[in-house]
């Protein structure tokens, strides 16, 4: 019997589908920081603002690239659904930390979808999964360095302002 | 044709020749390419089974799946589609398992 299935897709097709759940999982990390960004806007982060907004066009990318990837394999990449999306935080400091915690959990995605290549010998996703990590790891560096200035110059008002205009450099 | 699988409703097949496969639905027989098998896959595993169960969320008991670009209409009852997905994720076991064998 003719490997049809082989012929027909370049990934294996258990890692086709955890990269659709990623692509899911990207989708609403990019839905989370718009409305991070709105929260910023309404009170006078414009900076932070700013910030996320940039990371939410770089989520969307994310998203993209593995869409594509799928697509160009011959696997079938699924335009995912966006919901439970909240606008409502403490603080900007809640927001840094949440957006770290959701960083997290994207590269423990990337780290489980990695697992699963290596299980299933699709060398090919693995290496395409390289970039991901390498991504993973500045995102999540990048939102450390930004709570270490919390730790450093603490949250009353003049802080605040002072972090949101560092934040611009970032 | 090969036989990949047949559950208790549904049987399917690889068909070298044309490199399609075939799903055997009793009363029907459809040809799908690769791309059109992941879409049943994917949209069988969309099914929560257990909503069959409540009232509230699915008082019929049924599914109506649009398959191929919806050129064929099914209407499936609770056995059928838990016999379906037995078909679809035994069948993609199959599959893979040639694959192993073949390389």
């Amino acid at each position: 019997m003719k490997d049809i299935v082989r012929q027909k897709i370049g990934i294996n097709v258990d890692v086709m589908d955890l990269l659709n759940e990623q692509i899911a999982k990207e989708a609403h990390s990019s839905s989370v920081y718009l409305a991070m960004a709105s929260w910023c806007d309404h009170n006078g982060f414009s900076y932070s603002a700013e910030f996320f907004y940039k990371q939410s066009a770089e989520e969307r990318e994310h998203m993209l690239k593995i869409f594509k990837f799928i697509n160009e394999n011959g696997g079938t990449a699924y335009s995912p659904q966006v919901s439970n999306i909240s606008h409502e935080y403490n603080s900007l400091q809640d927001i840094f930390e949440t957006a770290l915690d959701q960083e997290i959990q994207i590269s423990k995605s990337i780290n489980n979808i990695v697992t699963k290549c290596r299980k299933v010998q699709d060398y090919g996703s693995e290496s395409f999964l390289q970039w991901f990590i390498q991504e993973q790891m500045e995102e999540e560096n990048q939102f450390r360095r930004i709570l270490e200035m919390f730790d450093l110059m603490g949250t009353d008002g003049l802080a605040l302002k002072f972090i949101d205009e560092r934040i611009k450099h970032d | 044709m090969n036989l990949l699988y047949k559950s208790y409703f549904f049987a399917s097949y690889q068909c070298d020749h044309s490199r399609s496969f075939y799903i055997d639905f009793g009363h029907k027989q459809i040809k799908l390419s690769f791309c059109q098998l992941l879409a049943i896959r994917q949209k069988l595993q969309a099914i929560d089974i257990s909503s069959h169960f409540d009232m509230d969320l699915n008082s019929g008991g049924i599914e109506i799946l649009s398959l191929c670009n919806r050129e064929h209409l099914f209407v499936f009852d609770t056995l059928q589609v838990i016999d379906l997905k037995q078909l679809i994720k035994a069948t993609f076991g199959i599959l893979e398992l040639n694959s192993l064998v073949a390389h």
